[in-house]
């Protein structure tokens, strides 16, 4: 996000999830969209059934490189390498937008300089995809005019997650795939109001709407409107936070997250944990995070209450109420209100549209937008509204930066690799990376709740590489023990060619085996974002099985993904 | 795109190169039944039950899969497309569960509403359904009912070309045509992802949402349905929650998940599994109901809403007091909806005077 907003002048997907269907090159990197974002998959599925080329840069075989043209099956945390090679190959073939770099765009002289040296021969060493398909990809999107970038995590949890998104965005800039249909820089979010958490201001430099606390003309009209003095200094981000648990941090309010099951490196957490003097969470169910606790307050599901989510293409849209919570439970914006007014103050909101209101009045990008006005899109044929929605009869934005940058010029950023900050060695010879899968849902509260999905996938896994597993004594279906140089967790060993020799993937989902007791809390330095896809691991079995186990989410054998509908696997 | 003039039911139209005789005639507001369109899907021609004079030609053709050609002349009702559309209803129903109680106890039943439309004729007596379900298939979602299907196809054309997974295939021939899967494995053991597009796009019912059936909620007619946003991912799909608003002794049941028709919104009327079918979790029995406090013992006890927000406002004050205002620390949730996130970091930054406010997808 940070990435965006420096380059672009706006962190969010820069078009629709309804122009995908019509992009003729998708380049999807870190990004297992199937599984994590199924519908926008169909999407992607939609173009390539209509002749468009997918490629997907991923170190798993997931799903959608059965579709893809190709699969670019890098070593985790090269990314930067693969990246820089393509701007090498699009500079040196002369396929540059000379004309979108000098109007809209500065600093790519860095750049040119920067990326001399990564060339794809000297990239094939590192990441280990071939010089052949690195010049065959970047030729191919620097020269399809609606070509799309797409990512999600697997570019930013890493140490130089910020690094990986400048290098995504650098491509875009020099060929000038922005500003128009189906050809952007799309981060696909994960939460279904991540992008509208952002927006409102829950952040420690941004005030709502992306405008900064240490603005004094900014803080000066809030302070106007809410009428208390409002600190200058931004704040702590939360992976700050984290590691200052305990120590500066001794009081603390969480509202629906299980910061430990969440969080990276959680014994560390656990240990501040005991130092925090007070604890208010506030959570549909009792969670890992309650067990610190002073005061919990029973809060209603989405489905309880009002509201509205912004999604990935910053389309914000109503949720509305439909049942009643349980017992005493309340909507959470309730409890706000009533824990502000038990702290002294008087917040008087009728309702969650008196609430909107006010966050739209002081905040431009999304001054025309209300609850009332969505309400009245859902009858045409798309319903909410996209921001930057400025005024009241503005009709919303479909994809940003037409006829020029929002920050007003693109800022590229050359960008040296650096290595992740944990890599195999002796000790711990392999490379786990964490994810999620299609049947469960973060820290799946919600989702292990649900009989079906369990059925589908119950128990803990990691997939490992049948080579690797043949060395350790690992036969599929073993209970094993994955180690780092944080803790271990118990998970039954899937054999699987979806994943690189020499690494390991498991799910987050799991209580029972919280994969973050694992990762490495290193952080990336600008965001601070943690490196959740790469550390250093070990494992070993603990207990044999006898059957052979089955992928728990069935459509991958042994081999990685079968051929889809679109054919067999030409890569 | 280059314009064709065509002439439907006497008016002069323009169409477009390449448009279908349905897709004109749904955007000039003319009203031509069919069983088994889908606009997320290539023309099938499988129901028949959308077919249209068209001058010159010998046989009727089906609106869905013809396109227009220049100087087209057609007519998509008269007494000829009439016998046929009833003979071809009435055939339906011989093998189609007779009653609409019968056959609605999910979904809605569209060829019941055509029958009655077209005043289709209903004594053509009844012949034995041959086609094989799987009684036995242990998936947790989907059921199909081979007596309610007309072999329209939408659910593995969907199943083909929109979600890509080609779990599921016509198989068999003839009155033993049938919906399956390989060697008839259950679903858990096939590429399905259950998306549940199959039960979505059916017209009949046949393919059903087990959970409901099992539990012997209220058909789908009998429900409310509330438009709202997706809980999950980022994506934003809308859906409308289908609630029997006198379960839970008034509070109301969300019974089923719908999606909204075809390109009203951003999922375009698709959901996957999670949006579709994850709903278990919102009247589970381990929900909070009441405020809790953790007491002398260690525990945490039950109380009273102003006890809690009184011992709440007590206590970070309290940290507040002793370590001053940036020892506090406010997590914010991505889980939660644009106005609680407003209210979350006007809290921490109006009433307890910190910028340590961060969203928790921040990490």
């Amino acid at each position: 996000m940070a990435g965006l907003v420096t380059t672009f002048g706006a962190g969010a997907m820069t078009n629709s999830i309804g122009e995908i269907r019509d992009a003729d090159f998708l380049f999807v990197i870190g990004s297992n969209t199937s599984e994590a974002h199924p519908i926008i998959a169909m999407e992607m599925k939609r173009a390539v059934h209509r002749g468009a080329t997918m490629v997907v840069a991923d170190p798993r075989a997931v799903w959608m490189t059965t579709l893809a043209q190709k699969h670019l099956q890098l070593r985790p945390g090269t990314d930067v390498w693969l990246l820089n090679a393509m701007a090498h190959v699009i500079i040196e073939e002369g396929l540059v937008d000379e004309a979108f770099i000098r109007e809209h765009t500065e600093n790519f002289e860095a750049v040119r300089e920067a990326v001399r040296k990564y060339t794809p021969e000297e990239a094939e060493k590192v990441t280990d995809i071939s010089a052949e398909d690195i010049r065959w990809v970047a030729h191919r999107y620097a020269t399809t005019e609606r070509a799309g970038i797409y990512y999600t995590l697997g570019i930013t949890e890493h140490s130089h997650g910020t690094d990986n998104v400048y290098c995504l965005a650098n491509l875009v800039l020099m060929t000038g795939h922005l500003g128009k249909r189906s050809a952007g820089m799309n981060p696909l979010r994960g939460q279904n109001n991540v992008q509208g958490a952002n927006d409102a201001g829950a952040t420690p430099i941004f005030l709502p709407g992306y405008q900064r606390v240490d603005d004094e003309e900014v803080r000066r009209k809030y302070e106007e409107s809410w009428g208390v003095a409002l600190p200058p200094e931004p704040g702590m981000n939360l992976n700050v936070m984290m590691k200052a648990v305990g120590k500066s941090i001794r009081g603390m309010y969480v509202m629906g997250e299980d910061i430990l099951l969440s969080e990276p490196n959680v014994s560390k957490l656990e240990e501040g944990m005991n130092n925090v003097d007070f604890l208010v969470i506030q959570e549909p169910f009792l969670n890992e995070t309650a067990r610190y606790a002073d005061v919990v307050f029973p809060s209603a599901v989405f489905a309880e209450k009002d509201g509205t989510f912004t999604n990935s293409e910053r389309r914000v849209q109503l949720v509305r109420k439909a049942v009643e919570p349980p017992g005493e439970a309340r909507a959470d914006w309730e409890i706000l209100v009533s824990l502000a007014n038990a702290c002294g103050a008087s917040w008087d909101y009728p309702n969650s549209a008196s609430v909107y209101d006010e966050l739209a009045k002081d905040a431009p990008r999304f001054a025309g937008i209300s609850h009332e006005r969505i309400e009245e899109s859902a009858e045409g044929p798309k319903s909410g509204l996209q921001w930057p929605c400025p005024d009241p009869n503005h009709s919303g934005t479909e994809f940003l930066h037409e006829g020029g940058v929002l920050r007003g010029k693109g800022l590229f950023s050359a960008v040296e690799y650096r290595p992740s900050e944990e890599l195999p060695d002796q000790e711990y010879a392999l490379l786990l990376s964490t994810g999620r899968t299609l049947y469960h849902y973060n820290a799946a509260t919600q989702t292990r709740r649900e009989s079906g999905l369990v059925a589908k996938q119950s128990d803990p896994f990691v997939e490992i590489h049948p080579k690797d597993a043949g060395k350790r004594g690992i036969a599929s279906g073993d209970l094993v023990e994955v180690c780092t140089r944080r803790g271990k967790v118990h998970a039954r060993a899937i054999l699987s060619r979806q994943v690189r020799r020499g690494c390991l993937w498991m799910p987050l989902h799991f209580h029972e085996a919280r994969a973050n007791l694992l990762t490495n809390d290193a952080g990336d330095p600008i965001t601070q974002t943690a490196e959740y896809k790469v550390c250093a691991a070990e494992v070993r079995s603990v207990e044999k099985d006898g059957a052979e186990q089955r992928y728990p989410g069935s459509y991958y054998a042994m081999n990685g993904p079968g051929p889809g509908a679109g054919g067999e696997r030409r890569s | 795109m280059t314009d064709r003039s065509i002439t439907v039911n006497g008016h002069p139209w323009q169409a477009q190169e390449g448009e279908t005789i349905l897709e004109v005639a749904a955007r000039h507001g003319v009203e031509i039944p069919t069983l088994c369109h889908d606009p997320r899907l290539k023309p099938a021609g499988a129901c028949r039950t959308c077919l249209v004079e068209i001058d010159g030609w010998r046989r009727l053709a089906p609106a869905c899969a013809t396109p227009v050609t220049e100087g087209m002349s057609i007519v998509t009702e008269n007494e000829r497309i009439d016998r046929h559309r009833k003979t071809l209803l009435a055939l339906y129903m011989t093998d189609h569960p007779q009653s609409r109680e019968e056959s609605e106890r999910g979904a809605p039943d569209q060829l019941f509403d055509m029958v009655a439309r077209y005043q289709a004729p209903s004594d053509w007596g009844v012949l034995e359904n041959k086609r094989q379900g799987r009684p036995d298939d242990r998936n947790p979602y989907i059921q199909f009912n081979p007596e309610a299907c007309i072999l329209c196809a939408r659910c593995t054309r969907y199943c083909d070309e929109v979600e890509s997974v080609s779990a599921i295939t016509l198989a068999q021939r003839g009155s033993e045509t049938t919906i399956a899967t390989v060697d008839a494995e259950s679903l858990l053991d096939t590429t399905c992802e259950m998306c549940g597009g199959c039960i979505d796009v059916c017209p009949t019912g046949a393919m059903a949402e087990k959970i409901p059936l099992v539990r012997g909620d209220k058909p789908e007619r009998e429900l409310e349905k509330v438009r709202t946003t997706c809980n999950y991912c980022g994506v934003g799909c809308q859906m409308d929650l289908n609630v029997d608003p006198d379960a839970r002794e008034g509070q109301g049941k969300v019974v089923k998940v719908t999606s909204p028709p075809v390109g009203t919104t951003t999922n375009d009327g698709n959901l996957c599994v999670k949006g579709r079918f994850a709903y278990d979790f919102i009247d589970h029995p381990d929900r909070l109901t009441q405020p809790l406090v953790r007491g002398e013992d260690g525990e945490l006890h039950p109380t009273t809403w102003d006890d809690a927000l009184a011992k709440a406002a007590t206590g970070l004050r309290g940290v507040t007091e002793r370590h001053g205002p940036d020892a506090l620390g406010f997590v914010s949730s991505s889980r939660c909806t644009m106005e609680e996130n407003f209210l979350m970091q006007k809290l921490s930054r109006a009433v307890f005077h910190t910028n340590n406010v961060h969203q928790c997808a921040a990490t």
